[in-house]
């Protein structure tokens, strides 16, 4: 019987919430008091962490309990090393906070160094943009890792200005949580001897881990307020998670770091929590400010999407248009210059719109006017990493095949490294997009305000069709959709210049009769 | 700040009234009040003493003036704490800077593009009925894919009557505070302009015209210095609550803290000009 109840003292002995070999080996001794029989939760009693009261071999207890205090606080101490290692995520802090409609500015000076302790709102640089000179201001709390630029630099909008080790980069709560991590573990040793020695207090603490106090005080919870349903009641991860969304608190990302600081000991339940995390990590949204590039982007669209659109499809035979281009390449008149099918396409897209200048023209709302622009400034799309950009060749109608390959390769270059010129992007009075580069066979292309007309050139496929004698064979061809601004442009003048311009590019011989 | 806000509801901002005060110490004046002083400031100075250069924060004196001139006649230059394009400043020049703290005016972001637009709007309730007085466009900074868009997003820099500037605006923003402030053409000598180069970055506007052209005088529009200066107050009064204070509690010269507006000294001038030479010099061999 006695050797029973030991065996259930030692499964009912609660598990200490400290890495605690101390709190084990000397157990309560079940002889000096008879326990009840009447089932486990009844030894409780026994465990010295949950009752102030105990009069029966409360001094060997309250003794044992001192001894497992100070090993405790012993932890305390070494787990504090810990917590003072650099916890946070690397920061990119990129040029933002310059205003709308600024695209570089000229670094001034540094007011911080690398190595620095920063605080949140401390300023850490003064850049010029015009005719402002602006300090910039640190939205974390952190270490100076990298500065990245000397003053006298231009620093565009977007590119990383420093980096900072953020003590935690999301809210402000939280760096009071980080000056508190190193005193929960204290905390934690101190309340328990605190309780064991107030005879008849309430009992005002919960049982939790340092990391779940944590993470409680992340969400801004009191982890009093918390029910545990862990053992003992003690307050588990769970426990606080769904406490934070019944209160329909917004669910932070703790770092990685984190969970590995609160957990030193208990190993096997905190590589748990780390793999938690990690899946966490991958299921959570991302939000992306729209800036430069893509922000004018959503403003050109949503006014484009206002005009009434329609859209022609045609089909382009290419198979001359490859003759063509092997031609040039095998020519080799210019080595460096790598020949293409857009600037083809371009020239004789060009020449049609001598003949159906009403597609390079321009929309007045306001005047209901139609303004037939004298310059074939031709746009073409191109899709780079910093956004879709339309720059643009001006006087097509006067530069060669090979001027106009020059003059594309020049914008490409350009704009892959974000350094294309207003003029290079203003001006435009029709746009292509060769999205075929890419892939696909149709588009529904919308308009380059205030133009009238896009194309989107499709990708050039090897598809069976019939030739003149009625025989299938393998042609090259690449379907093209035209969109139009129904206000000005209807479809037979569509079709018709789509025709013309559809017959120069299957006979490219035609563009000598043409040519100027 | 609700310390600053006076029975009608207001901020309140104090209206220092300078006469020909030495740009270099209005200039030491704005920056101490900026970053030393928590309440919002207006300074009018109307005209400074003597002609002075007074280029950006990041000017080059060999890019921006005719460094031989300027030596022979002896202009002083003053590299101030805002930045923007280089000015040349005398008697006929009036001077109208805001101080305030971030918060000062409801829902004005503090970035340059809105308090351009802020001060743009105020100066445009001042000088109506006198002028066809808008803000006047600045392409060179816009990066936008869109032709049209230009037209409905563009960065205002300048004050323009027609197509000729008469106010010129750098800003400096802080933390929690920021400063606008702008220099007026109320008149000005031809001969003046001619220390200064044509900036290499200008806006299309405009077009390669010499200052001549390209700028005008707010006296050939507005009655009066007086007119102006006393219209601007009203219309300060819209927004503040304006409390005039006597120069004699604010001027310290010598007060240099905060002080890193500075006149270029005849040495640094002098080593530009002879760098700026060689460089020519060079320049031509080569060809």
């Amino acid at each position: 019987m006695v050797m029973a109840l030991r065996r259930l003292c030692r499964y009912a002995r609660p598990r200490p919430p400290l890495p605690l070999a101390a709190i084990q080996s000397p157990r309560p001794s079940p002889e000096s008091a008879p326990p009840p029989l009447s089932g486990l939760s009844s030894l409780l009693p026994l465990s010295p962490l949950l009752r102030a009261d105990r009069t029966l071999a409360s001094s060997s207890l309250y003794s044992l309990f001192e001894g497992s205090y100070t090993a405790t606080r012993n932890r305390c101490l070494t787990t504090q090393a810990w917590v003072d290692a650099p916890t946070g995520e690397v920061v990119e802090v990129p040029l933002a906070q310059t205003g709308e409609g600024i695209a570089e500015c000229e670094l001034l000076k540094w007011f911080v160094k690398e190595g620095e302790e920063v605080e949140e709102f401390q300023p850490l640089c003064e850049v010029q943009s015009d005719k402002a000179t602006i300090e910039i201001t640190s939205r974390y709390k952190g270490k100076i890792l990298q500065i990245l630029f000397v003053p006298g630099d231009i620093v565009k909008v977007g590119e990383t200005l420093l980096k900072i080790i953020a003590e935690d980069a999301q809210s402000p709560l939280t760096s009071e949580c980080h000056e508190d991590a190193t005193s929960l573990n204290s905390d934690l040793c101190e309340s328990d001897s605190q309780r064991s020695s107030r005879k008849g207090e309430d009992f005002k603490g919960v049982l939790s881990t340092p990391f779940v106090r944590h993470l409680a005080k992340q969400y801004g919870l009191n982890i009093n307020d918390i029910q545990g349903t862990g053992i003992d009641g003690r307050v588990l991860k769970e426990d606080v998670l769904n406490y934070a969304a019944s209160k329909g608190i917004q669910e932070e990302r703790p770092s990685l770091s984190q969970v590995n600081v609160g957990e030193p000991g208990l190993l096997k339940e905190g590589k748990a929590f780390h793999m938690h995390m990690l899946d966490e990590k991958c299921y959570e949204d991302t939000t992306i400010p729209l800036r430069g590039f893509q922000r004018s982007m959503v403003k050109s669209m949503t006014m484009s999407a206002k005009v009434p659109h329609f859209h022609y499809l045609e089909e382009i035979n290419c198979d001359a248009l490859i003759e063509l281009k092997a031609a040039f390449q095998n020519e080799n008149t210019a080595p460096n210059v790598k020949h293409t099918f857009l600037p083809f396409f371009i020239k004789s897209l060009s020449m049609a719109l001598s003949k159906y200048p009403l597609l390079n023209s321009s929309f007045n709302e306001a005047t209901t006017e139609v303004i037939l622009k004298g310059c074939h400034n031709i746009g073409v799309a191109m899709a780079t990493t910093y956004g879709l950009v339309v720059p643009n060749i001006k006087k097509v109608q006067s530069l060669s095949i090979l001027e106009i390959t020059k003059e594309l390769s020049r914008l490409q270059q350009m704009a892959s490294n974000n350094k294309l010129s207003s003029e290079d992007i203003t001006g435009g009075t029709i746009t292509i997009s060769n999205i075929g580069a890419i892939g696909g066979k149709f588009g529904s292309p919308l308009l380059n305000l205030p133009e009238v007309a896009i194309i989107a050139i499709g990708r050039i496929q090897k598809l069976p069709r019939f030739d003149d004698d009625e025989i299938v064979y393998p042609a090259s061809v690449a379907n093209v959709t035209i969109g139009a601004d129904h206000r000005v442009v209807d479809g037979a003048t569509v079709a018709r210049f789509c025709n013309e311009w559809k017959l120069l590019v299957e006979k490219p011989e035609l563009l000598l009769l043409h040519m100027r | 700040m609700i310390l600053h806000r006076v029975r009608d509801g207001l901020p309140l901002m104090n209206l220092v009234s300078l006469r020909a005060v030495p740009i270099l110490q209005q200039l030491h004046l704005e920056e101490r009040l900026l970053r030393s002083s928590s309440d919002n400031w207006c300074i009018i100075n109307d005209g400074t003493n003597r002609p002075n250069i007074v280029m950006g924060i990041s000017g080059r004196p060999s890019e921006l003036i005719d460094l031989k001139s300027v030596l022979r006649d002896r202009v002083p230059v003053i590299r101030r704490f805002s930045g923007g394009g280089t000015v040349i400043v005398d008697d006929g020049t009036i001077f109208v800077t805001f101080i305030c703290n971030k918060d000062a005016i409801p829902g004005l972001q503090p970035y340059p593009h809105p308090l351009m637009s802020w001060t743009g709007q105020l100066y445009k309730d001042v000088l109506h009925g006198f002028g066809d007085f808008h803000l006047q466009e600045n392409e060179i900074f816009l990066y936008y894919m869109y032709a049209s868009l230009t037209v409905l997003d563009t960065y205002f820099t300048d004050y323009a009557i027609g197509s000729r500037k008469f106010g010129g605006n750098a800003q400096s923003i802080t933390k929690n505070r920021w400063v606008h402030h702008t220099s007026f053409l109320w008149d000005y000598d031809i001969k003046n302009m001619e220390y200064l180069k044509i900036p290499s970055r200008a806006p299309k506007y405009r077009s390669a015209r010499p200052h001549v052209e390209f700028l005008c005088r707010m006296t050939e529009y507005v009655p009066s210095r007086s007119t102006f200066i006393e219209r601007t107050i009203a219309s300060l009064g819209n927004h503040f609550s304006v409390k005039p204070i006597h120069q004699d509690r604010v001027i310290d010269p010598s007060n240099t803290l905060h002080s890193s507006s500075k006149l270029l000294t005849r040495q640094e001038l002098e080593e530009a000009y002879s760098s700026l030479c060689e460089k020519l010099h060079i320049a031509a061999i080569s060809v």
